[in-house]
């Protein structure tokens, strides 16, 4: 079998269905100024991810991603209670929280000899983008024995992808009003409770869905950075969504194949680590994007329509 | 009981656990709490770079010095580029850090990458400034982090005036000549001093509940800024010495860890206490 069909789509396939998931639920959290959420919540799945194993016994993937979900939705709630009982901001409370599930995550994993969870500190870390590939015999080259043949976190990712569009598509309207006017959300009804319940969980499934397949490195780097990328062109938020993911695909794709085929042309033969690297051009992309930007408004003259507020 | 070796760590984790505490009362009066999460992702990238460094220049990979320089130089660096970056239009301070934050982490992925496919690139060493390795600390890094604290400690009585009037109202600060930019970087350069310090504490990750946890602890009780920087040294250097000394009742139990639990666990329940104090004051 080709080594890239066998190493290089999975991998690429992940990274997509990662940044459709992540980028989508992103947005609200970039609205909202939140995109900090995603960085506290990727640190703070790692007890979950031991307490999954140590509850149920298995090293079933099932029990460890339940965990990682409860720890993630705990850290959103505990920083919720935070802010609102002490006088600080949603940054401190989030670094509080997501420090304390961290230190006993891997507490857990010191002291618990779990050990044998399978878990390194540093992939959980880094992540693992180079060790979905498949494997199919010789004999068996056709689409479907390929696709049969993905690795399990690609298909969790595609359902966590799917229900984070389907959430942003049918709560849109309320997903929009909490964001721009809480109060106005509050007092009108207009958008109750449940539907930014709704948003939370599917934001945290998305995240530890993309956790599980690319590593935290890449989904801190894929929640965030589409959405400030395509925020100074966009004119609504259906336009920022669609921007974002329109921007981040070929910037990932195109990262991805460099960090995996340019040190061969340097001379070395060792790649680089794929997700530090799309997380680092998606960063890169930010700045990039705000100075075209820039650019662009001084000659189609101010007042045109990146100065408008997205809606 | 205790032995000479649990003497020097304890000595270092409290010295630590006061300068972190001291200098984040301050970091979060200024609203700049995830800038201490940036410096330490950032240091991450210097560390390697550092070994990279070491190994071309053939002062070898390992050289604690040169690692240091690089990790500060990186986490200075990302630090400082927040504000300018939030700045730009629509991106905001949340923005900034986060954009941040994933560039210098993903950075530090890739170069990691390269130190660890190097022959010599044993990860052994590297691999510890993850997480922290506090029992591994020797009389060298004890006498760092003291001349460290005493700097610290002096240069915030000195800007201590200063620091809080740009605090608590930046315009009033500014007309009144006191100088906003040259204020803000001494305060980064301080939190990066106590990051990078820390990495060998706490590791990249918890070093910011060093600095964050205790600072909001104290910040729960009324006082000036002065008081609230005092007892926060004070909660650190409590709570990271009741971490060393579960750890080391517990062998198993790291050291990084206990005192970052430690010092959540007051939080916590100060937080606890704080609402149950403000509900019987509304009642009465």
């Amino acid at each position: 079998m080709n080594a890239f069909l066998a190493v290089d789509l999975p991998a690429l396939v992940a990274l997509l269905l990662a940044i459709i998931a992540c980028a989508t639920v992103g947005n609200w959290l970039v609205l909202r100024r939140e995109s900090l959420a995603a960085d506290a919540t990727a640190h703070a799945v790692l007890p979950g991810l031991v307490g999954g194993y140590l509850v149920t016994g298995t090293r079933s993937p099932w029990a460890m991603l339940a965990g990682a979900l409860v720890a993630g939705l705990l850290t959103i709630v505990l920083a919720r209670f935070v802010v609102r009982a002490t006088r600080t901001g949603a940054a401190t409370a989030l670094g509080v929280v997501c420090t304390a599930f961290f230190a006993l995550g891997v507490a857990l994993l010191e002291t618990q000899g779990a050990r044998q969870v399978d878990l390194d500190p540093s992939c959980v870390l880094f992540g693992s983008l180079e060790t979905l590939f498949v494997a199919t015999r010789e004999s068996e080259s056709s689409l479907l024995a390929w696709v049969t043949a993905l690795p399990r976190p690609i298909w969790t990712l595609t359902a966590a992808a799917m229900l984070a569009v389907l959430a942003s598509v049918i709560f849109a309207k309320e997903f929009a009003i909490r964001a721009f006017d809480p109060s106005f959300a509050r007092v009108s009804g207009a958008a109750p409770r449940w539907t930014d319940d709704t948003r939370v969980i599917a934001t945290t499934l998305a995240i530890v869905a993309a956790f599980e397949a690319v590593g935290s490195v890449l989904v801190i780097a894929l929640v965030a950075c589409p959405a400030l990328a395509a925020a100074p062109f966009a004119r609504s938020v259906r336009g920022q969504m669609l921007l974002s993911i329109v921007i981040a695909m070929p910037i990932a794709i195109a990262a991805y194949l460099a960090s995996a085929h340019a040190p061969m042309w340097l001379g070395t033969t060792n790649p680089l680590n794929a997700a530090g690297t799309v997380a680092c051009a998606l960063a890169a992309a930010v700045p990039l994007s705000h100075g075209v930007a820039r650019i662009c408004q001084r000659k189609f003259h101010a007042g045109n329509a990146f100065n408008r507020r997205p809606v | 009981m205790i032995g000479a070796n649990t003497m020097l760590v304890l000595a270092g984790c409290a010295l630590f656990g006061a300068v972190s505490g001291a200098t984040g009362t301050f970091v979060l009066a200024r609203r700049r709490a995830l800038v201490s999460d940036v410096a330490g992702h950032a240091a991450l990238p210097g560390i390697a770079s550092g070994f990279l460094l070491g190994e071309v220049t053939g002062l070898g990979g390992r050289s604690p010095a040169l690692l240091v320089l690089c990790a500060t130089i990186t986490a200075l660096f990302a630090a400082l580029c927040v504000a300018p970056l939030a700045r730009l239009r629509r991106l905001g301070d949340d923005g900034a850090t986060a954009t941040m934050l994933a560039g210098s982490f993903g950075l530090g992925a890739a170069l990691l990458s390269i130190v660890q496919s190097h022959a010599s690139g044993a990860q052994g060493g590297l691999q510890t400034l993850l997480l922290g390795s506090a029992a591994a600390m020797r009389t060298s890094d004890v006498v760092v982090l003291t001349v460290l604290s005493l700097i610290v400690v002096a240069t915030l009585t000195v800007l201590a005036r200063g620091l809080a009037m740009v605090a608590f109202d930046e315009e009033h600060a500014r007309v009144a000549g006191v100088p906003v930019r040259a204020l803000d970087f001494a305060l980064i350069v301080l939190l990066v001093a106590c990051v990078v310090a820390g990495l060998q504490v706490a590791g990249v990750v918890l070093v910011v509940a060093f600095i964050l946890t205790p600072a909001a602890t104290a910040r729960l009780f009324a006082g000036s800024l002065r008081v609230t920087a005092l007892r926060a040294a004070m909660l650190g250097t409590a709570t990271a010495v009741a971490g060393v000394l579960a750890s080391r009742v517990l062998p198993t139990f790291p050291t990084g860890s206990a005192m970052t639990l430690a010092a959540s666990l007051v939080f916590f329940t100060a937080l606890v206490l704080h609402r149950k104090h403000k509900f019987a004051e509304r009642v009465a």
